[in-house]
């Protein structure tokens, strides 16, 4: 019995050691280029071997019967096939590889848009791009100021698209609506973005044609993803010249909690840097933000965001009327709270909901007149997207807000402005891919507004085709609603929404280090509001009737392989656009507007200094303006904008704790820059208007930080 | 009956060490040939076998870490930056997949430690700033994990050296860190023949370079 059984073993184990097979054969690519390096083995086994420099290999194997032989290689998908090792010693077998689906390789619908993001890989800008931009001072928004079609608009600080005011642009986080994204401003001086870039892992920002999730923003749309999960714990101050800013994280294994606050001054630095603006009181503001995040079981996300702000400031601005120094003091408070949950309901259905809530005070007296504005929001949403099949998504949703208005005048008499809407808006949207080349996006969206008792439903599609590995070509279109500003419709809640007509085409060329992109459009404005004077209060004196028009063309280039350690782009928009609204007397090009812009945006890292440096360099061509000391209607041009802009950012060890010291000078070169004129309303005794020109509240400006990771 | 029983569960214990023994070897072949590999072609191989290994040792994290190592060392020697991210997506994929298996190994945390520094190299304007404290995170939670791991010793020697004195780097605030490393190469045991045991000669040189 148990000599069988040894012989039986031994027979087996001598039987394997003489069967050894020999595998040889080729591994290519779909078109026969040899792939060297590649890993050819036999599943079970560690039997395998690499491919030399002509994609040949050759082992051997003790293996019998059918196995599985496997090749693998980075960038194409992996490839198994059965071969059977008992019917002969050598098994030739050439192996085709394909291509693994590269997140470039694939068509994407991007006409209009620009979307900066840390996680996808088919993106112009990193997040940390925008937060390093010189020129946009740590500003979300003036960071887009160097992304083609947008205008650049110093007095504002608003982004200004394709021939659109700065009311045009929408900000959403988390695709929930931002009633106040910026800080409120005083009379020619550029308001900011109240949120730091660096609570964002991505922005998408659509200069036109976007999709049917959004709506009431006429010209462009800004979307910010704020950071999922944080997984590392962290703690940080940083000291300026403008104030202190703070932040911590914390971890659980589900969870994450962030908090942050600032406080921040400018009156050491405006005493640093000279002042073009007579403050009585330099801005104080102080800021708490706080970020939870829960996962809810495998697939959902709970994501709070609240954030409070409040910000005041004295100034005397200048009376061109009469002549004389008007005391100017403005205070705003704001509370903003984002919830959102999104999960996967199953392998075909995907949630979005969210729930936001907006309060926003501002106090604004001028000399004894006092103007208090309150405005809340409240919004409700909830998306859901339908796996169709793989080709083919079904989007749709719904979006209640409910936003009121009250404005309190104290001016000669006591004044009450208030309004309410509650605008219901849904919408749906198919996005079909027949290929890896071909992508195609239509959707509707429907909106009711009962301040204004009107509905309107309007289209918008979007299509992209594939024209070479690393090319694609995109058209884009839309009808776009939104509602007049508050600041007419408090006085005339007659007036209907305005409207706009996208068409854009793009043209792109992207590879890992470069992109190129070419985007033409055209738009075309109705239903303007218009009024017989500023501050008209007779809503009679406003209507529906002014209209306006936009061409141009857009160029992007970004480089990061020519220049070794250097990243630069390049942004020129030319743009045509004319309108006749508010109190305009004929169609023509508005005060906002610059034929040419140009952004060039330079970034450097010096790896034996630890220092990155950007520069920026903007130009923008001359805006008009109305001199009603002359005949016609905007009839005089400023002068070119330009400015140079330089960032320096030294890594450095400070008492053991890792920290950065950041530099920052904007205008360096000292251009006096002009962007417009404020013109008295009534002759002085010579018979002439007076005037004063309206510049930047700074000539340079040098603000330094110094960040310790505590 | 009774031996014969004997005799079979002998045999199926001595197949168990047989295979056992066949991973041991072939696992000392390999991180024998990794540690002798200069060109590229020559870690592709080396990452290959590792890969081939791992895809049978289903329970074994070593065959990932080394070929996760292999393909930081492939996107040393890369000249295409693009190529090299690839590299880099290769060994952070094998470095996951070992962390699903041992979630808490020293090791695995500081060549996640090593990995990042590789990619801040290929675009440190864009990546420096996020990747570095994420880098220092990986570092620390090896330290944690094991107080004693020569190698996270020696990479923070490595990074400290090769950063400018004005920012609290160069070689006289390495110096101390470099030799604290040699300390504990010193004493370091690897818990068995194919554990990691690498960095000690690259310590020493360094140490040299530094000290003349």
């Amino acid at each position: 019995m148990r000599s069988i059984f040894l012989i039986i073993i031994l027979f087996l184990t001598t039987a394997s050691l003489y069967s050894q097979v020999q595998l040889t054969g080729k591994v290519t690519d779909t078109h026969s280029n040899p792939l060297p390096g590649a890993n050819v083995f036999l599943q079970n086994s560690y039997d395998g071997a690499t491919t030399d420099s002509l994609g040949n290999f050759t082992f051997k194997t003790s293996l019998n019967g059918i196995q599985n032989l496997s090749a693998s290689f980075i960038g194409y998908k992996p490839f198994s096939q059965k071969v059977d090792l008992d019917n002969s010693k050598t098994i030739s077998v050439n192996i085709q590889l394909q291509e693994s689906e590269d997140q470039l390789d694939e068509v994407v619908v991007n006409a209009g848009t620009f979307e900066a993001s840390d996680e996808k890989k088919a993106v112009v800008l990193r997040v940390f791009d925008i937060a390093t931009t010189p020129s946009a001072q740590g500003d979300i928004f003036g960071a887009f100021g160097t992304l083609p079609g947008v205008q650049k608009v110093g007095e504002d600080g608003r982004v200004f698209v394709r021939g659109g005011e700065g009311y045009e642009t929408k900000t959403f986080m988390d695709g929930m609506l931002v009633a106040s994204p910026y800080t409120s401003k005083m009379p020619d001086m550029p308001s900011r973005g109240r949120f730091s870039p660096l609570l964002f892992s991505g922005t998408l920002f659509s200069t036109g044609a976007y999709s049917a999730e959004y709506g009431q923003a006429l010209s462009s749309i800004v979307d910010m993803k704020t950071n999922s999960i944080e997984t590392e714990e962290k703690s940080s101050i940083s000291l300026m010249t403008v104030g202190l800013m703070g932040s911590t994280t914390q971890c659980r294994k589900n969870s994450s909690l962030s908090l942050s606050g600032d406080l921040l001054s400018s009156a050491l630095s405006n005493k640093i840097n000279k002042q073009q603006v007579d403050w009585t009181k330099a801005p104080l503001t102080a800021d708490a933000t706080v970020m939870f995040r829960q996962k809810i079981r495998q697939t959902g996300l709970y994501k709070l965001f609240g954030t409070f702000n409040t910000s005041s400031s004295d100034m005397n601005y200048l009376n061109i009327q009469n002549k004389v120094n008007q005391a100017l003091a403005l205070e705003n408070s704001t509370i903003y709270l984002n919830n959102t949950y999104n999960s996967t309901l199953s392998e075909k259905w995907m949630l979005k909901s969210g729930l936001a809530w907006n309060y926003d005070h501002q106090n604004l007296k001028m000399d004894n007149d006092r103007i208090i504005t309150n405005q809340k929001m409240v919004q409700a949403k909830i998306g859901f997207s339908y796996f169709i099949n793989t080709q083919t998504e079904l989007k749709f949703g719904s979006d209640w807000v409910n936003f009121s208005y009250d404005q309190k005048i104290d001016m000669n008499g006591n004044y009450r402005l208030p309004f309410t809407n509650n605008e219901l808006s849904g919408f749906a949207e198919v996005e079909y891919k027949p290929s890896k080349k071909i992508a195609t996006r239509i959707g509707f969206r429907a909106e009711n507004s009962s301040l204004l008792s009107r509905t309107t439903l309007v289209p918008r599609f979007s299509g992209a085709y594939k024209t070479g590995k690393h090319s694609q070509i995109s058209l884009a279109g839309g009808e776009f609603y939104q509602n007049p500003e508050n600041d007419y419709l408090k006085f005339a809640p007659q007036l209907k929404p305005e409207k706009a007509s996208h068409a854009v085409m793009t043209w792109q060329y992207q590879n890992e280090q470069q992109t190129f992109r070419v985007e033409g459009y055209l738009k075309k404005y109705t239903n303007l509001v218009k009024y017989t004077a500023p501050l008209a209060t007779n809503p009679l004196d406003y209507s529906n009737t002014g209209s306006g028009k936009a061409r141009g063309i857009d160029v992007f280039w970004r480089d990061k392989q020519s220049l070794k350690n250097t990243d630069y782009w390049i942004s020129y928009s030319w743009i045509d656009a004319k309108r006749n609204y508010k109190d305009y007397s004929e169609m023509a090009i508005p005060t906002f507007v610059s034929e040419h812009n140009l952004s060039l945006v330079f970034k450097r890292f010096i790896p034996s200094l630890s220092t990155y440096a950007s520069v920026t360099y903007s130009f923008a061509s001359s805006r008009p303006y109305h001199d009603p000391n002359f005949s016609g209607f905007m009839n005089a041009h400023t002068k070119a904008y330009n400015d140079i802009s330089l960032s320096l950012t030294y890594m450095l060890n400070f008492f053991e704790k890792q920290a950065a010291l950041h530099l920052m000078l904007n205008n360096l070169a000292g251009f006096d820059n002009i962007y417009g004129y404020n013109f008295a309303t009534t002759p002085n005794a010579e018979g002439k208007y007076e005037s004063s020109p309206i510049r930047s509240p700074f000539v340079r400006q040098a603000i330094l930080l110094l960040n310790i990771m505590l | 009956m009774k031996k014969s029983v004997f005799i079979l569960v002998l045999l199926l214990l001595s197949g168990i060490t047989f295979a056992n023994e066949a991973y041991q070897n072939a696992m000392k072949q390999a991180i024998d040939k990794l540690f002798h590999s200069q060109t590229i072609q020559e870690y592709v191989d080396v990452a290959n076998q590792f890969e081939r290994i791992s895809t049978i040792e289903k329970k074994e994290w070593l065959p990932l870490y080394y070929a996760s190592f292999s393909y930081i060392m492939i996107s040393f020697k890369g000249t295409d930056n693009a190529k090299k991210d690839q590299y880099l997506d290769q060994a952070q994929k094998y470095l996951d997949q070992a962390m699903a298996i041992e979630p808490n190994e020293s090791e695995l945390f500081m060549l996640q430690g090593f990995l990042y520094p590789s990619r801040i190299n290929i675009d440190p304007i864009n990546r420096g700033m996020a990747l570095m404290g994420k880098m220092n995170a990986a570092l620390d939670k090896a330290l944690e994990l094991n107080p004693d791991n020569p190698r996270v010793y020696y990479l923070r020697a490595t990074m400290t050296a090769n950063m400018p004195e004005a920012f609290g780097g160069g070689a006289a605030k390495a110096l101390p860190l470099y030799q604290k490393a040699a300390e504990k190469f010193e004493l370091f045991k690897p818990k068995s023949e194919i554990h990691p045991n690498w960095g000690k000669e690259l310590n020493t040189n360094d140490l040299q370079k530094i000290q003349k």
